[in-house]
């Protein structure tokens, strides 16, 4: 393991005087993804959040690209080259599908790909040009989805982070959600994805990390973790 | 009035109606701006009115400019006296929350009132021109070419503020931030600077409703905060975040208070305004035009 692209090193992290996440530390390589598995509250979306700078760790590193993000603003981690889908999807409900998009170019760097961003979000999402001028708030949870993952694909991100995509969708939409993920990744996307779907994000993760009350408990493939009986226990039985 | 039909007398008022609430309309506007990025109503609005309005007194009595001139003087100064106003000290306070700010506005009201009387006397001012009272007659009824006028500029400033919000990436990005400000970050879109955007705007409408005011109404350094109180009510009307609903709440505003002080009398215009008000609040929160807030999962 080389090429790390992103690097979390011992991080705490706190939410006012309650430590949320104790001394984890887990590297996305590139071209890969890397699933970050655990329970509710385990403190996936806190990793998530403080990647993006939204919270800021009481100690550690962040590393990405050889850079340290834990300085700079929520509005300039995406400039380096990270998007971060968030959890529960967060459209601007009353800008229309086509807005939306726009704005995940908002950054001056990738303005002058938006008309080249946007065919592409089309290419791989058809539906969403059938709904562009539509409020984003109309569509359902699987377009939903589909407009979040294009909006910050917009910003021609090099790590494409994923919160809990397949929260609140329909069987047949999950699993066409993880073909999606699978192709990105196969045209060259890092992606890190958090997941409760324990089963489908290990079938497509080359690697994975699991949480448990804020603590790191297991990594691997994942082969290896659903062939481990502590993670069977842990989560596959309690997952069904 | 002799030899009008009520029903010419009624449209007059009606038309009258309009004037005012076209001036309400664009001070509404730029309230409604500046919740959408602070959340927070900034009470002193119609101070700021007044203070173009004043400026603009001190204008046409010292040059003997015209005042319509004071648009295009009033519109640059004020983009960066909001500007500055945001930088210097709402940036810094609005990280101690909402109610910090909120004071702040409250205080900046309280203090560009007495600036004004001392500066200006309490005394009622108002502005006149050769032509002030000059109108034209048309189906009976007589249109005041001022009001007029300051009617289409504020309908004018309107138009551009819709189109900057709907065509360009920064007024998008405006309307991103008044609905989820903390997704806009993950964007790459600065709060900050958003807000510092949408604050000159708010200030530069609210010193073009306050060049409007003096032009074609009475005032002195107190009047304001009976404006903002009625900005609020048309942005009630209209429904926080639409910029058409926060006219049209305006213009309904003015006309209701027209008519009411037409039908019963002038002194029951404002009971009769903020009647609308709760009733509004009470019946359709979200405003006559406004939709129920979309569903968050």
């Amino acid at each position: 393991m080389v090429d790390h692209l992103l690097q979390v090193k011992n991080v705490d992290i706190f939410y006012g005087d309650a430590q949320a996440v104790w001394d984890v530390s887990f590297y996305v390589d590139k071209k890969k993804i890397i699933a970050l598995l655990g329970a509710n509250g385990a403190g996936k979306s806190t990793l998530l959040n403080t990647i993006s700078s939204v919270n800021q760790p009481r100690r550690g590193e962040i590393i990405f690209s050889e850079k340290s993000l834990v300085k700079l603003k929520p509005e300039e981690v995406v400039a380096v080259g990270i998007s971060h889908v968030p959890e529960g999807r967060r459209l601007f409900s009353r800008l229309t599908v086509l807005e939306n998009l726009e704005l995940g170019a908002y950054p001056k760097n990738t303005r002058p790909y938006l008309k080249e961003s946007l065919d592409r979000a089309f290419n791989l999402f058809p539906i969403l040009k059938v709904r562009k001028n539509q409020s984003a708030g109309t569509l359902s949870g699987g377009e939903q989805q589909m407009v979040a993952i294009a909006r910050a694909l917009m910003a021609r991100p090099i790590l494409l982070m994923l919160d809990e995509p397949s929260l609140g969708l329909a069987p047949l939409f999950v699993s066409r959600l993880f073909e999606t993920i699978q192709a990105m990744n196969e045209e060259g996307m890092t992606i890190l994805l958090v997941e409760q779907n324990v089963h489908q994000a290990l079938e497509i993760a080359n690697y994975a990390y699991v949480l448990q009350t804020g603590t790191l408990k297991m990594e691997g493939q994942g082969e290896e973790l659903i062939n481990n009986s502590d993670f069977q226990q842990a989560f596959l039985g309690m997952m069904g | 009035m002799a030899g009008f039909s009520s029903f010419s007398i009624f449209f007059q008022v009606f038309i009258n109606g309009i004037f005012l609430g076209c001036m309400y309309g664009v001070a509404a506007i730029g309230l409604s701006l500046i919740f959408g990025s602070m959340q927070i109503i900034f009470i002193a609005q119609g101070a700021v009115m007044i203070l173009a309005a004043y400026c603009i007194y001190w204008m046409v009595t010292l040059t003997s400019i015209d005042p319509f001139f004071g648009f295009f003087v009033i519109l640059p100064i004020f983009l960066v006296f909001g500007w500055a106003i945001y930088k210097g000290l709402f940036q810094r306070v609005a990280k101690a929350g909402k109610n910090p700010s909120l004071l702040l506005a409250f205080g900046l009201m309280v203090l560009f009132e007495h600036l004004m009387s001392l500066i200006w006397t309490p005394n009622t001012r108002s502005v006149t021109t050769s032509y002030s009272t000059s109108a034209f007659g048309l189906w009976n009824i007589n249109i005041s070419i001022t009001r007029l006028i300051v009617s289409i500029v504020a309908l004018i400033a309107t138009g551009f503020v819709f189109l900057f919000l709907k065509k360009t990436m920064l007024g998008k990005a405006v309307r991103g931030v008044s609905e989820d400000m903390r997704t806009a970050a993950l964007l790459g879109i600065s709060p900050s600077w958003i807000s510092s955007v949408t604050f000159a705007i708010g200030i530069a409408l609210a010193g073009v409703a306050g060049v409007a005011t003096c032009i074609t109404y009475a005032f002195d350094p107190y009047f304001g905060f009976l404006f903002s109180l009625k900005a609020l009510i048309a942005v009630a009307f209209g429904g926080l975040g639409s910029v058409a609903g926060a006219l049209l709440g305006g213009i309904t505003l003015g006309v209701l208070e027209s008519l009411s002080s037409y039908i019963i009398s002038a002194g029951w215009a404002d009971a009769v305004a903020y009647a609308a008000f709760l009733l509004i609040l009470v019946l359709r929160p979200e405003g006559l035009l406004g939709r129920r807030s979309a569903e968050r999962t």
